[in-house]
């Protein structure tokens, strides 16, 4: 039984070719982190994690800690990781890259598994054909590729399961393992 | 000013049950001073960030007291760090600034001249905040006040920001890091975690 009270928000944006909403939704993806034990949320919220920063700040079950920047967060991450406890990182791809060298020294070297939602800035314009597209579209899957990150698209609830697969990922391997998100959650 | 390995020795003395993380220079020192399974040196944090994972740390393990140990230059990487120390910082961290005005790793470079990291600290909101509003910001400018003051820091509810003006006369260990996987494998079987 999850003990968070979290308003499900219905999608009321846009729908994908599929007739899915757009986006995932905030209260079920809580409930997913507590279902795979999380216990705490490092996260620096913008314009496309708003209302999963609310609903995650609403749950009792989950500490919430908000960084100045995404470097900050992966080095605290790390050290809840290592007293025992299940971080996720929530940052957009922009931070990320600020993020390197703490991913590099408190992740990837010293096989600390990060788990990380990185939000993907510039994917709806890219997918709908905007230009310019946004600068930091184009470098985040190879970016993550090249430190050896692997990853997975968190579009839509139906890719809700792309969260475990990150985290057991990540647990195998003991090394960093991400979800990228490309819409505003729900 | 401090003479640094003094320091450390007296942190050391007082020391009993504290996880101590460490970086940079500290990392050289503290091993000639200390000997213990919750020490945690490690130079690849990503620079200046060994309080946010102390910060961390020190959440994960309300039961005992987190000692930082880290320096001037580092700060200056992640001043923003000050911040985040005074919204979220536990009753259980400390946080040693070890003040040597100097990038003293990469050849003693000079840091910027006017900098107060006492202040910045202060108005960062450390004084007075951290999760419970318990934090302190103090400066120990000899041995002496840091005796004095080790108990305050190591008993009572903070988190606590030290600033500590050093110098050091003692030749330095050559640097040998490996291994910082097995550091933090170690690290969490000392503290009891899989």
């Amino acid at each position: 039984m999850l003990n968070c009270a979290v308003d499900i928000v219905q999608g009321s944006g846009q729908m994908s070719d599929v007739n899915q909403p757009i986006g995932v939704s905030s209260a079920v993806t809580v409930e997913t982190l507590m279902r795979l034990d999380f216990t705490d949320v490092v996260m620096i919220p913008d314009s496309e994690s708003a209302r999963l920063f609310d609903a995650v700040r609403s749950c009792d079950a989950l500490n919430v800690i908000s960084p100045t920047r995404e470097g900050e967060g992966i080095a605290i991450a790390a050290g809840l990781w290592v007293g025992g406890r299940k971080p996720l990182v929530v940052i957009q791809n922009t931070g990320l890259m600020e993020a390197g060298d703490a991913l590099r020294g408190c992740g990837i070297g010293p096989h600390i598994p990060l788990r990380l939602m990185v939000g993907w800035r510039g994917y709806p314009g890219a997918q709908a054909g905007r230009l310019p597209v946004d600068s930091a579209h184009p470098y985040t899957e190879p970016l993550l590729d090249a430190w050896n990150v692997p990853h997975w698209h968190l579009m839509t609830d139906d890719d809700l399961h792309t969260i475990g697969l990150m985290d057991d990922t990540a647990s195998a391997s003991s090394l960093p393992a991400a979800v990228l998100t490309g819409w505003s959650f729900r | 000013m401090i003479e640094r390995l003094d320091l450390l020795s007296a942190l050391a003395a007082a020391r009993t049950d504290e996880i101590v993380v460490m970086t940079m220079t500290s990392t050289l020192q503290w091993p000639l001073v200390s000997d213990h399974e919750l020490d945690f040196d490690f130079l690849a944090f990503g620079m200046g960030h060994a309080s946010d994972f102390g910060l961390g740390l020190a959440v994960a393990r309300p039961e005992r007291r987190t000692i930082v140990l880290k320096g001037d230059g580092g700060l200056l990487m992640s001043l923003g760090s000050l911040v985040t120390l005074a919204e979220h910082g536990p009753d259980n961290l400390v946080v040693v600034l070890l003040e040597n005005r100097a990038y003293e790793m990469t050849g003693g470079q000079s840091l910027p001249t006017r900098v107060d990291f006492a202040g910045l600290a202060r108005a960062s909101g450390i004084d007075g905040g951290g999760v419970n509003g318990s934090g302190s910001v103090e400066t120990w400018n000899s041995l002496d006040e840091a005796a004095d003051d080790l108990p305050r820091v190591l008993g009572t509810p903070g988190p606590h920001f030290v600033v500590a003006p050093v110098t050091n006369s003692s030749p330095l260990p050559p640097v040998n890091h490996t291994d910082h996987a097995g550091r933090v494998t170690r690290l969490r079987g000392a503290l009891g975690i899989d």
